[in-house]
């Protein structure tokens, strides 16, 4: 019988998960430092720009500029703790799988689960977390919110939700890549990363027929504007703000259905693609 | 692992069952011509590939297993089947008295897989940073870990690798730290799939010589594959020969260079400063025929290389099909 997965266990997963990226970190500090420095610049450029237009306008669509920051603050929390468990392709799994790389977790005596959970943590050098916890620091002082124990807690549970949809959709196309491992190899980046651009921008004023399928086909204003606009006690389009919890159960459901049976794909397929590139950092 | 999977490996004595294993891929085919684009928006044309039909073998504790055929055979597929990668359309496998299917975290922790083409090793740290990893994923307690760290590091001449970046290693050193690697948490059974491909004489050399230490001093049951059959028959005292997902050859060395018959050669020297090289099966006969030679002036006597026997008869399995070649 495999091993009991304890919290211990999983902690020591993810302390020496937590230590390989320091020790990557401080192998040439001058060039992780700027890369940490680009990825805090391209942050700030992304949420300035978007601010920028909400301070010289007023607010957009019925947001003031303030609520705006609050978003991107949010946002970029998001995409903080994307990058802090997801740097080793583990949330961008059509890599590993269209590459033909899922056999280096085979044969560990490890859960697959497990595994994705923990052999992509990087807090050292995930710059984006930085700066979402300070631009969330600015925007609850300029809302003049008052912080209590229960929001924080909202706070969490929101963001946890929201890394649950953006890790159950990535999951959901990607099983894509156990039927096309070349075509989609690239599949989780392009839904992910390259949707993340509409994720940031404040959906209120918008139509209901741009809104709607934003909530629900393609979850981008799932990603911060609903989150967000429930954290600040007005949840959009008269919906509870339940809703995105009952969504990241609804989607990861499906993903995980989906992925099992690309799995099960796979292990009767096997892979004639591997990559030997790109799974190890 | 359980006290029940300990039991049962101890009740039996073999390392590798594999029964009536069957595997089948399907490939799609394409042509580019105007009609096949068509065709394949239609009707995909499909193949159907047997790449293990029907397979059956044993291997017991501690035995150093060579498993060799011709490209597209089945080796790298039974090397997958047997470590859980891959799924058998049918039949029954068990290694070390577990599925590699159903029981797969639990067999890793005691079985060792190295693809030749592939590492594990992370590619951006020293090869030191990925022991450590591997340590704390396979929880390998703190003796056996310096114990085996010591071991590998002496045995596989790697103490001046151990700070160096993995990417930064020639092959032949890759590879003996993925060995390394492999080794940390004292796998009772260690497949190879290709372990000296690519590698220089010296590597290989160094490379064989360990494997066989493992199999001697530590009864480590190892299984290897390679398309180099002296290597093979250097390091293995069994030869398992697979040609069309079947087992064509089961046995040790000996018989199977008896069983490929025209094994034996003599190099004939001449006065006038030629050469022959005459391959013979019956001695006498060849005494006979070297009685009749004029100007001989030297004979030594050698054996025709294994392979040279196999690329014979690969090829005759290829052209008349596995079913009237098989050996055994």
């Amino acid at each position: 019988m495999a091993d009991k997965i304890t919290l211990r266990r999983v902690l020591r997963l993810l302390a020496i998960s937590a230590k390989m990226d320091l020790v990557w970190l401080l192998r040439d500090t001058k060039f992780a430092m700027i890369g940490v420095l680009g990825d805090i610049i391209s942050n700030l450029g992304t949420v300035a720009g978007i601010f920028l237009i909400a301070a010289r306008f007023n607010g957009i669509g019925g947001m003031s500029a303030d609520e705006v920051l609050f978003m991107m603050a949010y946002s970029t929390l998001v995409s903080g703790i994307f990058t802090t468990f997801g740097t080793g392709n583990n949330i961008h799994i059509s890599r590993i799988i269209g590459r033909g790389q899922l056999e280096h977790l085979f044969i560990q005596p490890l859960p697959l689960g497990v595994q994705l959970a923990t052999n992509g943590f990087s807090p050292f050098t995930s710059g984006k977390m930085l700066v979402g916890v300070a631009l969330m620091a600015i925007a609850v002082s300029r809302l003049r919110l008052r912080i209590s124990f229960l929001w924080v807690v909202a706070l969490i549970a929101y963001l946890l939700t929201t890394m649950t949809i953006i890790v159950a959709r990535s999951y959901l196309v990607s099983s894509m890549a156990f039927y096309a491992p070349v075509a989609m190899e690239e599949i989780s980046n392009t839904a992910i990363e390259d949707a993340w651009l509409i994720s940031t921008f404040p959906l209120s004023g918008m139509p209901a027929f741009i809104q709607i399928p934003l909530l629900t086909i393609l979850p981008e204003g799932l990603v911060a504007w609903f989150p967000s606009l429930c954290l600040l006690g007005k949840p959009p389009l008269n919906l509870s703000p339940y809703y995105p919890m009952l969504f990241a159960l609804f989607i990861t459901l499906i993903a995980g259905y989906v992925f099992k049976r690309g799995l099960n794909y796979y292990v009767r397929k096997g892979a004639n693609r591997y990559v030997p590139y790109g799974f190890r950092r | 692992m359980s006290g029940k999977a300990q039991t049962d490996m101890s009740h039996t004595d073999s390392a590798v069952s594999v029964s009536g294993v069957t595997k089948v891929f399907t490939q799609w085919q394409r042509d580019n011509t105007g009609r096949g684009l068509l065709r394949n928006l239609l009707k995909p044309e499909k193949r159907v590939i047997t790449a293990l039909d029907d397979l059956s073998f044993q291997v017991g504790k501690g035995e150093f297993v060579a498993y060799a055929g011709p490209n597209g055979a089945g080796k790298s597929t039974t090397m997958k089947v047997l470590s859980g990668m891959l799924l058998p359309s049918s039949g029954e496998i068990s290694v070390l008295s577990m599925s590699p299917q159903k029981q797969r975290h639990a067999l890793m922790k005691y079985l060792g897989v190295l693809f030749g083409n592939r590492t594990e090793l992370w590619w951006d740290h020293p090869v030191i940073q990925s022991f450590e990893w591997k340590k704390v994923v396979w929880d390998i307690p703190d003796d056996m870990y310096k114990r085996n760290l010591d071991v590998v590091t002496e045995l596989l001449d790697i103490g001046d690798l151990l700070k160096t970046f993995a990417r930064e290693l020639s092959l032949g050193q890759r590879m003996r730290a993925d060995l390394a690697m492999l080794l940390l948490h004292s796998p009772m059974l260690i497949l190879l799939d290709e372990p000296t491909l690519g590698l220089d004489v010296m590597a290989k050399r160094q490379m064989i010589g360990f494997l066989k230490e493992l199999n001697k001093r530590d009864g480590t049951t190892i299984i290897v594959t390679s398309h180099d059959m002296d290597d093979l028959e250097e390091m293995a005292r069994r030869i398992l020969l697979i040609s069309g997902g079947r087992i064509t050859f089961d046995g040790d060395f000996a018989s199977l260079r008896g069983e490929l018959g025209n094994t034996k050669r003599a190099l004939v020297s001449f006065s006038d400063g030629s050469r022959r090289e005459i391959d013979y099966q019956d001695t006498r006969k060849l005494l006979r025929e070297l009685a009749d030679m004029e100007g001989v002036v030297d004979i030594s006597f050698t054996q025709t290389s294994l392979e040279e026997g196999l690329v014979n008869l690969f090829a005759k399995w290829r052209q008349n099909g596995i079913a009237d070649d098989q050996l055994t």
